[in-house]
């Protein structure tokens, strides 16, 4: 009898909050955020949750949310565990207008069903490369830049602007040995086999992220021109402590935007000067929006934020990709002329952002992010971004505004989206786009 | 009261040795069998098809088959998520092979990859016992997960080294889809049940005759076994066949009817020591045990956290996640102090309480 009351115990628990859950339709617009403050990736996750906290809070606090309706931005752990990512999308959807998974593993999972469940995934700066193509992907937006924007961004530096000049030199590519980690690979491959460099693709286990030794010894056995690392938590950390040790010369290190952790080079300190990271977002800490935030969100002790950790690139990253959702959100109030707006509402919002460098001046964000917009066949926007470099102390930009190679990388979006498509058959193809324009 | 066995009189020797002898107990398994057949898929939420009832059916086939292994032939094992892993891509590989093979046959199939594979990681169990064993099952563990990430083949070659159930229709649920994104969660938690539901009934009566009792034998000790005309090598290695068949069907199960794409780490050791958990805290050598163990690991977690929620207390989402394995955790602890022997045993104390009340002697 036991375990049967057991089991009607989780079935009652269940219908409960199954039941109550619609109890609180209030005038509100629930923006789950699937987020992760425990677990092995917790370190990088907490200062982008809580930027991403903190904005939508300061607006709730200033404006009374977004067109007059309060945003109720509720997070639901995920540990970075793909399993709880998928609970929590399945938690959320029922009232959700977007669903942000905040891990390539649970987008991954996430991705086939929003096409069934019509609510847009919102996967800023990371996801698949060929998210970008919304005549296929649809419901998925990887705003403002992919992975293959970034690869394409860092070559563009490190060959200064000519890519024909890395001819002959040698790219150690250290990455994550995951679905994150492998993303940019086959746009550095076909850039490989363009323009004759040679690329040595380093794979780091997600059991070896601490103890990176072995790579980089294979690293100092290659003496490669340059090391690019596409790295996430504890592997970063790793990568810049190892290189420090084996004294690999840290202006030939170039990181992926998740690589530039303050946290992480801090370890280090002096000793990690010279290293970069491409970004699509940056820091700037005289920037009209902190002050708001200073008094309607930190003055009030609502942040969960230090004070050191409000000056990172990674918190800065967290403001900026709430205001990305927001703008959206304001776009489709406005297009739709009402306040309460659903998940359908939202993808046409997120499908025509329109973020000018007036917009960003009214926002008080100027220079947090490139300006960008989006349209029906291109779900990316292609910002691009800016190379910043440890100065010992903190992160500074070290680049003017590097734009990704579009024209190399569109189609080979639109190819593998395509190869998407066709495996995931039957797919739902949004017929009325003009991918190619994107 | 509830477990009068009065009046239950067995005439024959085929009646004292019914798979239910006593008449409640028959009575209990179809009242649980009709709630999983025609009550809850009925009155189930998207939320707990996908969190409940699907998961804690797959986690329950994975540690029944680790049970044969651990629980019936005494060989620990740290290996089973890989074994799972050897499944899931079987599957994929097979399903994307040959498009027609119908899906549910796929997942059937799938189990003998793994039962090979077993097999193959099982020999060393003739010359080595108890931890030993463990290592040379966490050898598989390791090594297998490697080959899924380095065997390009295994995933076709997709860019980010991830398999994708595809959206297949099956004969057995009436042409719909059972697989892939457009499969609706009522038609997987029926596929899933189904399978469950045979393999359990299987394995009920594979532990009840010969083969059962020289699992048991081996298991109680081998030497004694061998000593009664036991073939030592075919009972240990048929038990890895079994259990790491189980193993694999759960696996594709997995990924085809659950979680719809892994990716190779998925496999990894937590995974393993999730389903070896189950198993123990359930009660190892039962079969009610994997179920009760499932509920506890996979199920009470999902449930408490919508409690805050439900109750409408403003917990932080981190904070609930904490608690929440805090009280888990006691929860395993108490139980594992309470009965060593595992929540099945439990569940015979107390149905062996009711059956001597209200006169206990």
């Amino acid at each position: 009898m036991k375990h049967f009351t057991r089991l009607a115990a989780a079935a009652l628990a269940v219908t409960v909050a199954a039941t109550s859950a619609p109890a609180q339709e209030t005038e509100e617009l629930f923006v789950p955020n699937l987020a992760y403050r425990t677990g092995p990736f917790a370190a990088t996750g907490i200062p982008l949750m809580n930027g991403q906290r903190d904005y939508a809070q300061m607006l709730n606090a200033r404006d009374g949310g977004v067109g007059g309706v309060m945003l109720n931005f509720e997070e639901c752990e995920t540990g970075y565990n793909t399993q709880k990512g998928v609970e929590c999308y399945e938690k959320t959807k029922g009232e959700a207008i977007v669903t942000q998974p905040w891990s390539t593993g649970i987008t991954l999972q996430v991705l086939p069903k929003t096409n069934v469940d019509k609510i847009p995934v919102l996967a800023p700066g990371y996801g698949f490369s060929p998210m970008a193509d919304g005549k296929v992907f649809q419901w998925a937006f990887n705003v403002p830049g992919s992975y293959w924007d970034a690869a394409s961004m860092i070559l563009k530096y490190i060959s200064g602007g000519d890519l024909g000049s890395l001819n002959g030199k040698t790219i150690a590519f250290l990455h994550l040995d995951h679905p994150y980690g492998k993303e940019p690979l086959p746009f550095m491959e076909a850039m490989e086999k363009e323009h004759g460099f040679k690329l040595e693709p380093i794979p780091v286990g997600l059991k070896e992220m601490q103890n990176q030794s072995a790579q980089w010894l294979q690293i100092r056995r290659l003496r490669p021109d340059y090391v690019v690392m596409w790295g996430w938590g504890a592997m970063n950390a790793g990568a810049i402590t190892e290189a420090v040790k084996t004294k690999f010369p840290m202006d030939k290190f170039v990181g992926v935007w998740w690589s530039s952790h303050d946290a992480d080079l801090r370890i280090v300190g002096e000793k990690g000067k010279g290293y970069k990271a491409i970004s699509f977002s940056r820091p700037v800490l005289d920037a009209p929006v902190l002050s708001d935030l200073e008094d309607y969100v930190y003055s009030k002790g609502d942040s969960l934020a230090s004070e050191e950790e409000r000056q990172g690139v990674f918190y800065n990253r967290g403001l900026v990709i709430s205001m990305i959702l927001t703008e959206a959100i304001a776009t489709a109030q406005k297009h739709f002329d009402k306040a309460v707006i659903g998940p359908e509402d939202l993808r046409w919002g997120l499908e025509n952002l329109n973020i000018t460098d007036e917009r960003l001046e009214e926002l008080g964000m100027s220079g947090m992010v490139a300006p960008f917009s989006t349209s029906c066949g291109d779900h990316t926007g292609h910002s691009g971004g800016w190379i910043l470099e440890w100065d010992g102390e903190k992160f500074v930009q070290a680049s003017d505004h590097l734009t990704p190679d579009s024209e190399v990388i569109r189609p080979m979006e639109i190819a593998g989206a395509k190869a998407y498509a066709e495996e995931n058959a039957p797919w739902p193809v949004n017929e009325s786009c003009d991918a190619q324009a994107g | 009261m509830f477990y009068r066995t009065a009046g239950q009189f067995k005439t024959t020797y085929r009646d004292d040795q019914a798979l239910f002898p006593i008449r409640q107990d028959a009575v209990l398994v179809a009242v649980i069998l009709i709630l999983a057949w025609a009550v809850f898929p009925f009155i189930a939420t998207e939320f707990a098809f996908q969190t409940l009832l699907i998961p804690i059916l797959i986690y329950s086939l994975a540690a029944l088959g680790l049970n044969v292994l651990t629980g019936y032939a005494g060989q620990l094992s740290l290996g089973t998520a890989a074994f799972m892993g050897v499944g899931a891509y079987a599957c994929y590989k097979m399903l994307t092979i040959m498009p027609w093979l119908d899906p549910i046959v796929a997942i059937l199939l799938s189990g003998f990859f793994s039962a090979g594979v077993g097999v193959m990681f099982g020999i060393p169990s003739l010359r080595i016992k108890g931890f030993y064993l463990a290592i040379a099952t966490l050898a598989a563990q390791f090594f297998l997960v490697w080959l899924f990430e380095k065997w390009a083949w295994l995933y076709n070659y997709n860019a980010s080294g991830a398999i994708q159930a595809p959206n297949i229709t099956s004969v057995f649920s009436g042409g719909t889809y059972v697989s892939g994104p457009l499969a609706t969660s009522f038609t997987q938690y029926y596929m899933v049940l189904g399978i469950t539901t045979l393999l359990t009934i299987l394995t009920i009566n594979l532990t009840r005759g010969t083969l059962g009792r020289t699992w048991k034998a081996t298991r109680d000790m081998d030497f004694a076994a061998e000593l009664i005309g036991i073939n030592l090598m075919r009972s240990k290695l048929s038990a890895f066949a079994v259990s790491s068949y189980i193993v694999g069907v759960a696996g594709a199960l997995f990924v085809f009817m659950w979680r719809g794409a892994a990716e190779p780490n998925l496999f990894d050791i937590p995974l393993s020591f999730t389903i070896l958990f189950i198993a123990i805290i359930g009660g190892l050598g039962s079969i009610l045990g994997n179920y009760l163990g499932a509920i506890l690991i996979v199920g009470l977690p999902v449930v408490l956290n919508t409690v805050p929620a439900a109750l409408g207390l403003p917990l932080e989402s981190a904070f609930v996640e904490h608690l929440n394995l805090m009280i888990v955790g006691g929860l395993i602890i108490f139980f594992l102090i309470v009965e060593p022997h595992g929540l099945a045993r439990l569940w015979g104390l107390a149905r062996q309480k009711l059956i001597v009340w209200p006169f206990p002697y």
